[in-house]
């Protein structure tokens, strides 16, 4: 259980974090979004008494993370992947942080293991990584300890497509042997598949803080796709949607979209009108559109450069 | 797949003893170390050496009989202190410099939350493996010295084996000292220009006028106070006092270390 509670963080007059309160849960996997700059970071790095809070609270297990003896044991976490020693072996860095908690040696092969290193790669210095090997090496060093709390930052950046499905298979385990599970992303297509519950920010204020269905749900509503062989007939049906409230936008002389509509009302009138379809699709609404909906007023940097 | 464990990990042992093993670890697992010490090595064996010749050609007394310009191995020794001392400056910088420049230190705050404690354990292995390296570089100074010297010299027991504690003294507050300032500012490249602002170009240029007042505040500076205390000379103040200087600098710097590892964030 990571517990928030009125956490703030500001730099100079930046405000990183706002008056975040959340409570991550154990079981499930907890995807943390937000778009870059959104205080994803700076809020993994309080949790973990990096930085310190200009006002408000972050607790592990109940605790302040700096008052923990053997922190390994209770939080694992992958911030940056690449913060390794250039010359050091990835072993050899493993070895130093289990020692620095009591965890005895062999785990270190286990982690190693488990994160899909083998000896070869285990071996190399930490310039010769490359920032998949580097991201597993990270995620090794966050399971030394066997903690029930794990934070990933970012955790699929750099892995290819075998490595993203480890990491989702991987954090799907560790949430169902009941651990607390964050992950932190800002790809929403990639958390749709992981994650089952979200918490997303902006600017540093909590937008969401619910089950992705529910997120799904609330979001856009999805929207229906219609193609015909008579552009004539096609555009009677779109007038008729139109006069009841539907959005309809064109796809071209064959075929439109129109979202405020249901699949069996626009198929109903079809038939009623007389109009030939070759294609009548359901198009369901993505995390992607529920994001950016929510996230449209909090990006930091709107497109045009202005603030 | 699972991550489930074989293993149960263990966390018996103290903060403070898991700290300092894995400052251990991280220290010996990088070559750097390694090459620091082998030059620390090279460079007292030629020092060593060519100050020995230095003071055998120096020498213009026909008849060493009579004790004149024979001096001790150990003060030899204590010359080539000079140069070496760079080596070990930069093992004690480098071990928390090279944290803040690879963003190693968040691991190692993570996995040590507190930061006395994190800044304690390197200082520990720090001078730990410094004063070790000093004792090398005292008797491969002798190991060099003494044949070059051949009758110019002597190595009293007792005093050389003094001589050569404080070779391993020496450094190994140096070293400290570095890793306090390396805490402090980050950057090793203004650490070592702080470090030798106060280890040598400020008191140099406070005796360069040759004042009283001036030289009496040159002699709290630690190069000077080091000096004192490696030489054995009596005047303004005995070795002791020298040595406890140097120790005192060295604690203000790792207290200056600590204080702005708890207060920054990482």
């Amino acid at each position: 259980m990571i517990t928030l509670r009125g956490l703030t963080k500001r730099f100079g007059a930046v405000t990183a974090v706002d008056d975040l309160t959340v409570d991550i849960a154990p079981g499930r996997v907890t995807g943390f979004l937000g778009p870059n700059g959104a205080g994803k970071s700076t809020t993994m790095r309080m949790v973990l008494g990096l930085d310190r809070p200009t006002a408000g609270r972050a607790l592990v297990a109940g605790r302040p993370y700096r008052e923990l003896r053997h922190p390994l044991h209770e939080v694992g976490a992958l911030l940056d992947a690449r913060a390794l020693h250039p010359a050091r072996s990835g072993r050899a860095h493993l070895l130093a942080t289990a020692r620095s908690n009591g965890i005895p040696r062999r785990r270190v092969d286990e982690v190693l293991a488990v994160a899909g290193l083998d000896e070869r790669a285990a071996r190399k210095p930490g310039r010769a990584l490359s920032l998949g090997m580097a991201q597993r090496l990270g995620i090794a060093g966050a399971l030394l300890g066997d903690p029930p709390v794990l934070m990933f930052d970012e955790p699929v950046n750099g892995l290819d497509p075998d490595g993203v499905r480890w990491i989702r298979e991987l954090t799907a385990g560790l949430a169902a042997e009941g651990r607390t599970v964050l992950v932190s992303s800002h790809l929403m297509s990639e958390m749709q598949q992981t994650a089952r519950h979200l918490v997303v920010i902006g600017r540093g204020r909590l937008i969401a803080d619910a089950p992705v269905e529910e997120l799904l749900a609330a979001g856009p509503a999805g929207s229906v796709r219609v193609r015909g062989p008579h552009p004539e007939a096609l555009a009677r049906l779109a007038g008729r949607l139109a006069g009841d409230g539907a959005t309809v936008t064109a796809d071209g002389p064959a075929g439109f979209t129109v979202t405020g509509a249901a699949v069996e009302r626009v198929g109903d009138l079809a038939y009623e009108l007389g109009v030939a379809l070759h294609e009548l699709s359901p198009v369901a609404a993505t995390l992607e559109e529920a994001f950016m909906e929510l996230t449209a007023d909090a990006v930091e940097y709107a497109g045009g450069g202005s603030r | 797949m699972s991550a489930a464990l074989l293993t149960r990990p263990g966390r018996q042992g103290s903060p403070l003893a898991g700290a300092v093993a894995a400052e251990w670890t991280k220290l010996w697992s990088v070559r750097s170390t390694w090459w620091t010490l082998l030059a620390g090595v090279l460079v007292t064996a030629a020092t060593s050496a060519q100050l020995a010749i230095y003071a055998v050609n120096g020498n213009t007394n026909d008849d060493p009989a009579d004790d004149a310009g024979v001096v001790t191995v150990g003060s030899v020794l204590i010359g080539s202190l000079e140069l070496t001392q760079y080596a070990v400056l930069a093992l004690g910088l480098l071990t928390v410099t090279a944290e803040y420049a690879t963003g190693t230190l968040r691991g190692t705050l993570a996995a040590t939350p507190s930061r006395g404690t994190v800044l304690l354990a390197k200082a520990l292995v720090a001078g730990a493996v410094t004063f070790g390296f000093g004792l090398l570089l005292g008797l491969v100074g002798v190991a060099a010295a003494g044949p070059v010297l051949g009758e110019w010299g002597r190595a009293p027991v007792a005093g050389t084996a003094g001589d050569l504690l404080a070779v391993a003294a020496y450094p190994a507050l140096v070293g400290v000292l570095a890793l306090g300032v390396g805490a402090v500012l980050r950057g090793a490249v203004l650490s070592v220009v702080v470090l030798l602002a106060v280890l040598y170009i400020v008191p140099l240029s406070l005796q360069e006028p040759d004042i009283a007042v001036l030289n009496r505040i040159a002699d709290a500076f630690p190069g000077i106070a080091g000096g004192h205390f490696l030489t054995g000379d009596g005047d303004p103040y005995p070795p002791v006092v020298g040595l406890l200087l140097l120790a005192g600098w060295a604690g203000a710097a790792l207290a200056a270390g600590r204080w702005a590892l708890r207060r920054r964030d990482a």
